[in-house]
């Protein structure tokens, strides 16, 4: 069975956004909720990385550890998923998450946030599949047409990949011995190929 | 010889009966003392003793794991340290990522709170804590002081008064100390049980209610606690300006203490409030204190605080909560069941004399402006049926 | 079904008794009408009744000190009652649909919790004070309790249906409403519309005879 990860490579990733742009666009995602990010170190300088980061679906999961409802599962793809109609917005998920996947609609005062909504790795939710409550709660569900998640095939430079996990290493193996072949090659030392350069 | 009647009515059929053996009973040789090496002083020692062996093995066993724990994280330390002639180009990438060796914020698009941070390692050491420390050893803290009250309350039974009460009534608290109290009794259930339902409702009730019918009576529970949390910063500061009087450590405290409030060594004086009253208002105060403040920085997430401030503030919060609701179980044993006359002090607000002078004498004193008497024969008979001595009749 | 039984029948009969009910005891009071006055009126009826209504709102001088806790733990249950209940955004929204037709501008959420707070502690702290107290607790009746003790879970399960996510705790919510509907009109809490008329009567007859009451 294929474990379904993503893989964000920091020496492709030119910070387009396009990949939130296509999940907000493809999961009508509303206004304030943030499924996908991307992140930049040392912004301006040199050694300046980009990562896009969304739920990382975790094997051992600290959300769903933490869930006081237990409303989250894992698919037989090893999606993390949860379910909204449980979920009772108390934010420990977010608390417990590494990555800060998890995204609440509102932030009013007394802990009302609201029912949590996560990248769902286009897989839908508990809803029936193609349903329109699946569609409305949860986005669209590409994984049950056989596609993969959005962000990653709108990536303009393939720096973000989605798939099963052993394709992805497989992937990112060949770019890492090119890389090297090439450092080489250009005559640049090997260990000036870093951030700290 | 001397025996009275301890307690009970002269037509109950229980009662208890105290035998007082008088210098003279001990001179004409009936009666042997024999105390060789036994000296009060080295039993006191000896308990004191292995009380704090106990406690030093109960408090450090459960540590054992973490200690072998840290012993393999410094050994993961040293292998990092060494550092390798040809190192990953990427190391320095992920190392800032993963927040080793500081907190590194990048910048994004996305303006949120923590959306620079990458990796929030604080998010692991909070899950560990709640999952692993938090539920298990709450629960057992809880558990255990249930446990032994109930063994406790079994085999020791309900204290009852040494004297009869005399029916005279001296006022132990006002109404203003009585309803702040009462206030904070409500405030503190409602708090504690939607808070324990938050807590260990996963485990306990999705059994039995499902996983919709537990959703519904969390969502009531996270109302309820959120909405009511607030108040109980007042309940405790009331709590706080009524009762702090009298709840100073005095040197009559240590004394009371090291015997045990007379459960080893016989009558010790107390005033207004014993040492361990005294105990419970301050734990109620610096960890209630501590729970409001944890409480309302969790409540109010709106004032940007990050989710290492939120996983601290619900460690305390987890921490103070869990201890006070087991330090209660105490409190309450011993306002209601554990001894006679107590109950009536908060409801009422009047104590019985006889209460007044076995429990609290040194209040008594100031309260009655009377000097303490110590037992003598003269009292006794006014009190009880006095029976005639074992030994020799003559002596009386 | 029982969303249904909430929503229909039972609001239903509980509008009818609630107001069948309150106009029943009212008319019932007037009904009662006024034992003959033959003495000559040395100050007016009507200054008497007004005034009587306005000093009821705060405490005599001589006992004001002894009962401070009261009127303060009162006020705040009353007034904070009566802003929640008015203009808390899901109460406005429910009486527009079912009752005004028309909405008015809410207050904001954390106003509304605060609100429901105070109104808490005030209850609470007035509860308690009845039962500790020995004079109330010697003249208070089952009704007084009961009236005390239905109000806190019908704000109760307010705060539990706070969320809005889920639609049994609301229905909860109003079939205990529902029930104060029904109790309201046989029970204490009738001073809420009584005690205009009782404070004008009792100023005003005293009023006739030229005493401050």
């Amino acid at each position: 069975m294929a474990r379904m990860k993503f893989y964000c490579d920091a020496e492709r990733c030119i910070e387009c956004n396009a990949c939130i742009t296509a999940c907000k666009n493809e999961n009508d995602i509303p206004w304030g909720i943030n499924r996908r990010r991307v992140v930049t170190i040392r912004d301006g300088e040199p050694g300046e990385r980009s990562l896009s980061v969304a739920c990382m679906h975790c094997s051992d999961a600290p959300c769903a550890a933490v869930c006081p409802v237990d409303c989250f599962y894992t698919t037989d793809d090893g999606v993390v998923l949860h379910d909204k109609d449980i979920c009772i917005g108390c934010g420990y998920c977010f608390y417990a998450c590494p990555f800060g996947a998890p995204q609440f609609p509102s932030s009013a005062a007394f802990s009302s946030r609201g029912k949590m909504d996560k990248c769902t790795f286009c897989a839908g939710g508990p809803e029936e599949t193609g349903s329109g409550e699946e569609y409305t709660k949860y986005g669209s569900n590409r994984l049950a047409e056989g596609k993969l998640p959005l962000c990653a095939e709108m990536c303009s430079t393939k720096a973000l990949l989605a798939g099963d996990a052993n394709v992805l290493s497989d992937i990112y193996r060949k770019r890492v011995v090119n890389r090297g072949a090439s450092v080489l090659n250009w005559g640049v030392q090997y260990k000036k190929a870093g951030i700290d350069s | 010889m001397l025996i009275t009647r301890f307690t009970g009515d002269s037509d109950s059929q229980r009662f208890r009966l105290r035998v007082t053996i008088q210098h003279e009973d001990l001179l004409d040789g009936n009666i042997k003392m024999a105390r060789v090496n036994n000296k009060k002083s080295d039993r006191v020692r000896k308990t004191l003793f292995f009380c704090v062996l106990s406690l030093l093995i109960v408090v450090t066993v459960p540590l054992v794991p973490y200690a072998i724990d840290a012993q393999a994280v410094a050994e993961k330390q040293i292998k990092a340290d060494n550092v390798v002639a040809l190192p990953n180009p990427a190391i320095n990438l992920w190392n800032e990522v993963r927040q080793r060796n500081a907190i590194t914020e990048g910048s994004s698009q996305v303006k949120s709170v923590d959306s620079g941070i990458l990796i929030n390692k604080a998010g692991e050491d909070w899950r560990r804590f709640r999952m692993e420390i938090l539920v298990p050893y709450g629960a057992f803290s809880m558990a255990a002081v249930l446990l032994s009250l109930i063994a406790f309350f079994l085999l020791r039974g309900k204290m009852l008064l040494p004297e009869a009460r005399s029916g005279k009534r001296i006022l132990r608290f006002t109404l203003n100390q009585r309803t702040a109290h009462w206030f904070i009794v409500g405030l503190f259930w409602l708090l504690a049980i939607t808070g324990l339902i938050l807590l260990y409702g996963r485990i306990i009730l999705i059994p039995l209610l499902g996983a919709e019918g537990f959703s519904i009576t969390a969502t009531a529970c996270k109302d309820v606690h959120n909405l009511m949390g607030p108040l109980f910063l007042f309940a405790v500061l009331a709590m706080f300006l009524l009762f702090v009087k009298d709840n100073f450590f005095t040197g009559a405290d240590l004394k009371w203490l090291a015997k045990g409030g007379g459960m080893f060594g016989g009558h010790v004086s107390a005033g207004r409030f014993n040492a361990g009253e005294k105990i419970w208002f301050w734990l109620l105060i610096i960890f209630g204190l501590s729970l409001c403040i944890s409480g309302l920085i969790l409540v109010f997430s709106i004032f940007g605080q990050g989710r290492e401030v939120m996983a601290l503030s619900h460690m305390f919060h987890g921490i103070s909560a869990l201890l006070l609701i087991s330090v209660s179980f105490g409190h309450i044993y011993l306002g209601t069941v554990g001894m006679e006359g107590t109950l009536e002090s908060m409801t009422t607000g009047y104590v019985d004399e006889s209460w007044a002078k076995a429990h609290h004498d040194l209040w008594y004193e100031d309260m009655a402006g009377a000097s303490e008497t110590t037992e003598s024969a003269d009292k006794n008979s006014q009190a009880g049926i006095v029976a005639s001595g074992i030994a020799n009749t003559s002596h009386k | 079904m029982f969303e249904q039984f909430v929503n229909g029948i039972f609001w239903n009969f509980a509008l009818i008794v609630f107001f069948a009910g309150i106009s029943w005891r009212i008319i019932a009071v007037l009904r009662r009408g006024k034992p003959k006055d033959l003495s000559v009126p040395r100050n007016s009826g009507i200054s008497g009744a007004i005034m009587a209504n306005i000093r009821g709102f705060y405490p005599r001088k001589e006992i004001a000190p002894r009962i401070r806790m009261q009127v303060i733990a009162g006020y705040m249950f009353h007034l904070c009652l009566f802003v929640l209940l008015f203009f808390a955004a899901p109460h406005v929204t429910f009486i527009a649909e079912y009752i005004t037709g028309f909405s008015w501008m809410p207050i904001p959420y954390w106003a509304f919790v605060v609100a429901s707070e105070i109104t808490f502690a005030g209850l609470v702290l007035l509860w308690i004070h009845r039962v500790l107290n020995p004079v109330t607790r010697l003249i208070s009746r089952r009704g007084d309790h009961i009236a005390s003790i239905l109000v806190f879970i019908v704000m109760l399960t307010g705060c539990m249906a706070l969320a809005q996510t889920s639609t049994e705790l609301r229905v909860f919510h109003r079939f205990t409403v529902e029930l104060l509907m029904i109790y309201f009109p046989f029970s204490a809490l009738m001073h809420a519309i009584m005690f205009v008329p009782s404070r004008a009567y009792t100023g005003a007859w005293f009023g006739r005879r030229g005493v401050k009451v």
